[in-house]
């Protein structure tokens, strides 16, 4: 393996069931393996593979539903893939689902040190950045205020501000920044733009052509769970607007 | 230290809580135990011998039933970090463990007050923690996945664990169950064992190496399976939560 390759993924695949809702009973357990109603499987992402060096910046680009969160998530190693391999050489910052780690009934300040701390910060990294964590967010007057009497767009702001705050060298950004009002998100996007100047490897996804133009050089097309099309951002976006003919 | 400040943040008595639940329980056992019926079961002080069995056993019962809703739970949490998914399983271990030390002056309170002797068996007391955390740990990990998978499991797991509490060598002692014959039978439910070990602080008459050695076998074929389980279901775990 070349040093310089962070992210390394090799033929991975990963399939979801169809038409089971998670819950089950005991009725199935004991039903046996063939009365048990067959399980649909889809893949969600198959035979994909592709290489990452260092200091990329790579925005992921395909219609609902053909695998781009689910790609981020392999890359983020919160889910496994079935098939293949998912080498990831570096830490991740993933800014998915980045309010999950919070607990509604602590408060702010709490929350930071926990939720930077379950992402390996040590107590006196977090100190040293406590302040401009929270600056950043512009929630100075509640930070003793229980997470959950916040509002969503102010939840949304102090966990990106958190976790843009990690010094990993790898960021996913998912399209969480929808929330946000214009001024922060266009606050957040200068932080990314920040992070790629300090040499880090974005992974971006999202619907707005002018954002995934802004930031990233490397585009990937996903559609029906494979990787159509890997090169310059430009190319692939005019590959998908092509197959999906919106001008 | 996360599930204890969570849980601790929002209450006053804090620690009173983990240390009044078992008192309540052991001061019931004791009343129905020596003043209703006639002493007929473990020996005396009749509430050191709850307390040796009991204070391990909220640990034992804590930690597993808080394992049902392990991944439910804080399934935002796990859906967003990477760290070890086995830690969820442990820190419940961990927090419910420390719970059960910190509860421990109330044992020595009423060991004092009663004028029970310590002999040196209490040295077999970190045999006891360690298989008890083996054994917990391995359970934790068989039941928190499948609960996942098995909703009814989490209703199964706390009837199964009301049983156990009277299945097991609690408010009674594995001598009271030689005069039944099944004392063989118990040594296979591995906190007779892990009981016994506690027990034979105060009480070295207690003391069972059969029991302690088919109880320390099973803890670690549980643990085996529990490791076997949670290995062959993380990434179901993953998609399912």
């Amino acid at each position: 393996m070349s040093d310089n390759h962070v992210i390394r993924v090799e033929d991975a695949g990963i399939r979801f069931r169809l038409n089971r809702r998670s819950r089950r009973s005991f009725k199935d357990l004991f039903a046996g393996r063939k009365r048990r109603a067959r399980a649909d499987e889809f893949w969600a992402l198959r035979h994909v593979s592709f290489d990452v060096t260092a200091g990329e910046a790579i925005g992921v680009v395909g219609r609902n539903g053909q695998g781009k969160s689910t790609l981020l998530k392999l890359v983020a190693e919160v889910m496994l893939a079935d098939e293949g391999t998912v080498h990831i050489g570096q830490g991740v910052a993933p800014l998915i689902e980045i309010t999950g780690g919070f607990v509604d009934d602590l408060s702010v300040r709490d929350n930071v040190y926990l939720t930077a701390g379950l992402h390996g910060m040590t107590k006196s990294e977090i100190n040293e950045r406590f302040d401009e964590i929270i600056e950043f967010a512009e929630i100075k007057r509640f930070i003793d205020t229980p997470y959950k009497h916040l509002s969503s767009g102010m939840r949304v702001r102090i966990a990106f501000a958190v976790i843009s705050r990690l010094e990993e060298p790898i960021i996913l950004v998912d399209e969480v920044l929808a929330v946000g009002d214009k001024a922060f998100r266009e606050k957040c996007y200068r932080r990314i733009e920040e992070l790629l100047r300090g040499g880090r490897t974005l992974f971006f996804v999202s619907h707005n052509e002018r954002d995934l133009r802004r930031f990233c050089t490397r585009g990937l097309y996903l559609d029906k769970g494979e990787l159509v099309l890997d090169g310059p951002i430009n190319d692939v976006l005019a590959r998908y607007n092509d197959d999906y003919g919106v001008q | 230290m996360r599930d204890l400040r969570v849980r601790y943040s929002t209450s006053a008595l804090g620690y009173v809580w983990s240390v009044l639940d078992p008192l309540v329980m052991a001061g019931i056992y004791w009343f129905v135990f020596t003043q209703v019926f006639d002493k007929a079961v473990g020996e005396q002080p009749y509430i050191v011998f709850l307390l040796t069995a009991l204070l391990p056993w909220m640990w034992f019962n804590g930690a597993v039933s808080d394992a049902t809703r392990a991944y439910l739970r804080e399934a935002k949490l796990i859906r967003s970090t990477k760290i070890p998914r086995t830690i969820w399983v442990a820190r419940l271990v961990l927090s419910k463990g420390i719970e059960f030390i910190a509860s421990l002056p109330v044992l020595a309170f009423f060991a004092i007050a009663t004028g029970a002797v310590l002999h040196w068996e209490a040295f077999y007391f970190v045999l006891g923690v360690l298989l008890q955390a083996i054994l917990t740990v391995g359970v934790g990990l068989i039941v928190a996945p499948l609960v996942v998978f098995f909703r009814d499991l989490e209703r199964a797991t706390k009837l199964a664990l009301r049983f156990l509490f009277y299945a097991s060598p609690i408010i009674y002692g594995i001598p009271d169950l030689e005069k039944l014959g099944l004392d063989g039978l118990a040594a296979f439910n591995p906190l007779a064992g892990i009981f016994s070990l506690y027990r034979a602080a105060f009480f070295p008459d207690q003391l069972d190496w059969y029991a302690v050695l088919i109880g320390g076998l099973m803890s670690l074929i549980l643990v085996a399976i529990g490791i076997l389980v949670f290995v062959r279901t993380e990434r179901a775990v993953l998609k399912e939560i």
